[in-house]
């Protein structure tokens, strides 16, 4: 989940004034979030004085079902915000505006509706895992009810894709004619210059070089697909100068650029529009649970990178407090280790990538390097309506290490059949641990949010097979 | 020793007279009733049952007993004879059974990912538009979304599942560009059955990615020297080892009836799903349906439901790889005598010696010197034409789909497409083409990166 990293405005700590923690403020108990007052200044953040507990929202649905996802000025209780320079502003703003005019629009929700049904493939099963159901039976015959929302069919191979068509189009309705995006391993970039070519839209993707070397057959793929790879040898070489180049970019050509931004991260209105676009996994979801068993899901399982998968399953569910919402991060070579990609466990709050958000910082307030075997995990930040739901109690948030995330990918094909991609692995590997403690009969639904064909090379070589 | 094939036995209706000599493969049978036949699987010599009287062509396809006008048949040793009895009885109880119906389309549904849509490829029909602005309207049918990334996935599902209802524990399959190895293997995992496939060293090397799935999926997978043909004579021999325990998945629509039949009526859900759609779409059928030809499943399985359809035309195309003339081709119905290979009557690559040609295509699919023998019918009535396209005409229109509508097809598929280049300007304006895009080309990107495709 390639996200974008804005160098100008990832502050480290020690440039805000006379602190080096930037700390949650302490949490009002009523609803009303936003910030009366708060300045639509260039970079701002908050001083807070106390680390605030985590709220308990005791089972009342009011509290989700009234509450404003984002509020007004992009704020998610005290996650969020526009931390840019100037000169992206207008821009947002105008993304905003026209994201708000299309939900009206019907010609833009039935073409949408069209492009998702014909060329995504959608709507995509919900389907009914007997024998993973079967090997977490207890020995007297009761367990959960395992379910797997298919976004692996999907074209493309993944969730990616609903939010990548769904900006193009906005794009396009915006008279955009080139569109640019970064990249890590390649995923999002190949989302992207799939649907660039869908609309016949210039498409750019930013590359670190080291990742280029690495992840060379999605560069040939992009390629294949008419997209420019261009190659970025800054800094590490890896994805966060790949970000940084690409707002350099659209800094430079706003006016005929959009930026596809690949998660629930980065500035407002990006975390609400991504959200909303792959909201369609738990529209359908619902719909799916209802006709299958006539009620809803009890438990609803995703791996968190940045968070677009599970904020997509999630977010139809939000308020009601009677589904319960797990989400599942890598945990690298072990939480101990200093090698992993745990945000909401590990990581303190800060901002990154034009919002603030829970993130891996030193104390120093240096990004630090994130590491899981999916390249689609690794990802220092995460998506501040994650941070949210999870200071809210809404949401709970585990972990899964590499060997896990190896085992679950085995287990899967082995009895399933269904190669799921190493970032799906990390929710499946989660099963492990939840569903000994799960009833008779609750009803889980993962989301395997993609396909492991392009992890096939990488899993061979870990697990030996 | 060399036997010959009496072909003037058929009524005169096959083309000229062969020897067959000395192989390990399957050869061209005899039907005179006194001859023995050579090598028909594997290198021991077996009587096969013969036909005592001579083949006389109906127009109709004789369906129940495999025949397609003289094509098809059960050529093959009495040992397979009642197991394949035994398959097809199970098969039309299958068929008439809405329970295993129910389960099946489940199946199809949730774990396939049915229907898979029509799409309007809006940008390859404005491509094909002439200087008026006019041209057919390009319709892509894409089983490329279907679970594992191809048409294949259809059939070895529900023959899976009959190999289940018939209390098997194993499978085994023969596969040549990997996709129904790796169709097999998922179905086998979700099923519980154990699972073996048979790919030749040359097509491993070709499509590395799917021999590493088919792994990952559990499948035990075993080399043969050569390829998909190869795999196939050692795949029914393992078979006819462990006629009890063991189930011949069969990929596609070859070989002894009911093979063929088994395989066609489980991929005409394309076709049906295509119909439906075309009358929500336009309130009409398709008026060309256009599909790429190796053996044949993804063609008949579009074109099966529209045979009777008169007015609608039915297009095949086959790799003719380096070129007709060259020798290094996959072109079966076009350059191709009658014979019978792998138990059935069909056209097939042979020489003047009768010994079975090595095909060549980039499309590693398309690699099968034989075809369909219902195809062979159709061809032979005129109801069906066919037509070839080059490695190079399949690897522009890959590339020209990827740039168009962002869509990778596998390179079989691309044969098909490739044919739109011919097809399309003598299309009046606003006929409606469908393309059945029956693979996605994610298996192909490595091979073709790895050759260091040039036009990048």
């Amino acid at each position: 989940m390639a996200i974008s990293t804005n160098h100008a405005t990832s502050l480290p700590k020690t440039c805000l004034p006379s602190f080096t923690a930037l700390k949650v403020p302490s949490k009002p108990k009523n609803i009303h979030l936003g910030r009366p007052g708060f300045k639509r200044s260039s970079i701002s953040c908050n001083v807070t004085e106390q680390i605030s507990t985590v709220c308990n929202m005791n089972g009342r649905e009011n509290d989700f079902t009234t509450l404003q996802r984002p509020d007004s000025v992009g704020r998610f209780g005290q996650f969020g915000g526009k931390y840019v320079p100037e000169t992206l502003l207008p821009a947002l703003t105008e993304l905003e505006q026209a994201f708000h005019s299309l939900a009206d629009d019907e010609d833009f929700q039935k073409e949408l509706g069209g492009i998702l049904r014909d060329y995504v493939g959608r709507e995509s099963p919900l389907y009914f895992a007997e024998r993973l159901t079967e090997h977490y039976r207890r020995p007297n015959g009761e367990g959960p009810h395992l379910y797997l929302k298919r976004e692996d069919l999907n074209h493309t191979g993944s969730h990616k894709i609903n939010n990548a068509i769904g900006q193009v189009l906005l794009a396009k309705r915006l008279g955009k004619k080139r569109i640019i995006a970064e990249t890590g391993a390649g995923q999002h970039g190949v989302a992207t210059a799939t649907v660039c070519a869908r609309f016949g839209l210039q498409c750019v993707v930013y590359m670190g070089a080291q990742d280029m070397e690495r992840q060379a057959l999605n560069v040939f793929r992009m390629r294949l697909l008419g997209a420019e790879v261009r190659g970025v040898h800054s800094g590490t070489a890896t994805l966060k100068d790949a970000t940084s180049e690409s707002i350099r970019d659209w800094v430079s050509n706003v006016e005929s650029t959009h930026y596809i931004l690949g998660s629930v991260a980065g500035p407002h209105p990006y975390p609400m529009m991504v959200r909303e676009f792959h909201a369609v996994i738990g529209k359908e979801t619902r719909r799916q649970a209802m006709e299958k068993w006539g009620g809803k899901p009890d438990v609803l399982l995703a791996c968190v990178g940045g968070g677009s998968n599970a904020m997509g399953l999630f977010h139809e569910f939000v308020g009601d407090s009677d589904v319960r919402l797990v989400g599942v991060e890598a945990a690298g070579h072990g939480l101990d280790s200093s090698k992993h990609a745990a945000t909401l466990t590990l990581g303190e709050v800060g901002v990154l990538h034009g919002a603030m958000s829970y993130l891996l910082q030193d104390d120093e307030g240096q990004i630090i390097e994130p590491h899981s075997i999916s390249a689609g995990l690794d990802y220092p930040g995460v998506g501040l309506e994650h941070s949210f739901l999870k200071e809210k109690g809404r949401a709970e948030y585990h972990s899964a290490t590499d060997e896990e995330a190896l085992e679950a990918f085995k287990r899967v094909s082995r009895l399933e059949g269904i190669i799921p991609a190493l970032e799906t692995s990390h929710a499946l590997a989660y099963l492990e641990k939840l569903c000994p403690s799960l009833p008779d009969k609750t009803k889980v639904v993962v989301s395997c949010s993609g396909r492991g064909d392009k992890d096939v090379h990488t899993a061979i070589k870990h697990l030996q097979v | 020793m060399a036997c010959n094939m009496r072909t003037d036995l058929l009524a005169g209706h096959l083309i000229g007279k062969r020897r067959t000599g000395d192989a390990s493969v399957v050869r061209a049978v005899l039907v005179d009733r006194k001859t023995i036949v050579k090598n028909i699987l594997g290198s021991s010599n077996l009587i096969i049952r013969t036909l005592t009287k001579p083949q006389v062509e109906t127009v109709e396809r004789d369906v129940s007993k495999g025949r397609f006008g003289r094509f098809g048949g059960k050529y093959v040793p009495e040992s397979l004879m009642t197991c394949l009895g035994e398959l097809e009885a199970e098969f039309n109880s299958a068929l008439r059974d809405t329970e295993f119906q129910a389960e099946l389309a489940t199946a199809l549904r949730d774990y396939v990912g049915r229907e898979t849509p029509l799409y309007f490829a809006q940008r390859l029909t404005n491509y094909y538009k002439n200087s008026k602005g006019e041209g057919p309207d390009i319709y892509l049918k894409r089983e490329d979304l279907s679970h594992g990334g191809a048409h294949k996935i259809n059939n070895a599902i529900a023959q899976a599942m009959i190999a289940k209802r018939m209390g098997r524990k194993s499978v085994v399959a023969a596969t040549g560009a990997g996709q129904h190895g790796v169709a097999t293997a998922a179905a086998c995992a979700k099923l519980a059955l154990e699972c073996t496939v048979f790919m030749g060293t040359k097509d491993m090397e070709k499509q590395s990615s799917n021999l590493r799935l088919m792994k990952l999926l559990g499948a035990q997978v075993k080399s043969v020297g050569g390829n998909f043909k190869d795999a196939t004579s050692e795949a029914l021999r393992d078979w006819m080892g462990n006629l009890e325990s063991s189930y011949f998945l069969t990929g596609t629509v070859v070989g002894p009836h009911p093979l063929p039949s088994m395989v066609r009526e489980f991929q005409s859900v394309i076709g049906k799903e295509t119909r439906r759609q075309a009358m929500e779409r336009w309130g009409h059928k398709p008026d060309v349906l256009l599909a790429c030809v190796g053996s044949g499943s993804n063609a008949l399985g579009l074109f099966h439901e529209f045979v009777k359809d008169k007015d609608v035309r039915l297009i095949g195309v086959e790799g003719a790889g380096f070129g007709l003339e060259s020798g290094g081709h996959s072109a079966t119905l076009a350059r191709g005598d009658v014979g019978v290979y792998h138990g059935a009557m069909s056209y097939l690559l042979q020489d003047e010696e009768g010994q079975i040609v090595r095909p060549h295509s980039i499309g590693v699919g398309l690699e099968y010197p034989g075809v369909s023998p219902e195809l062979s019918f159709l061809k032979d009535t005129g109801r069906a034409e066919f037509y070839t396209a080059t490695d190079e005409e399949a690897l522009d229109a890959f590339q020209l789909l990827c740039r168009l509508e962002g869509i990778i097809p596998a390179l079989e598929a691309s044969h098909a497409l490739a044919f739109l280049n011919k097809l399309c300007p003598t299309l009046p304006g606003g006929t409606k083409v469908v393309v059945n895009c029956s693979g996605r080309g994610d298996k192909d990107v490595e091979t073709l990166f790895n050759h260091k495709f040039h036009s990048m």
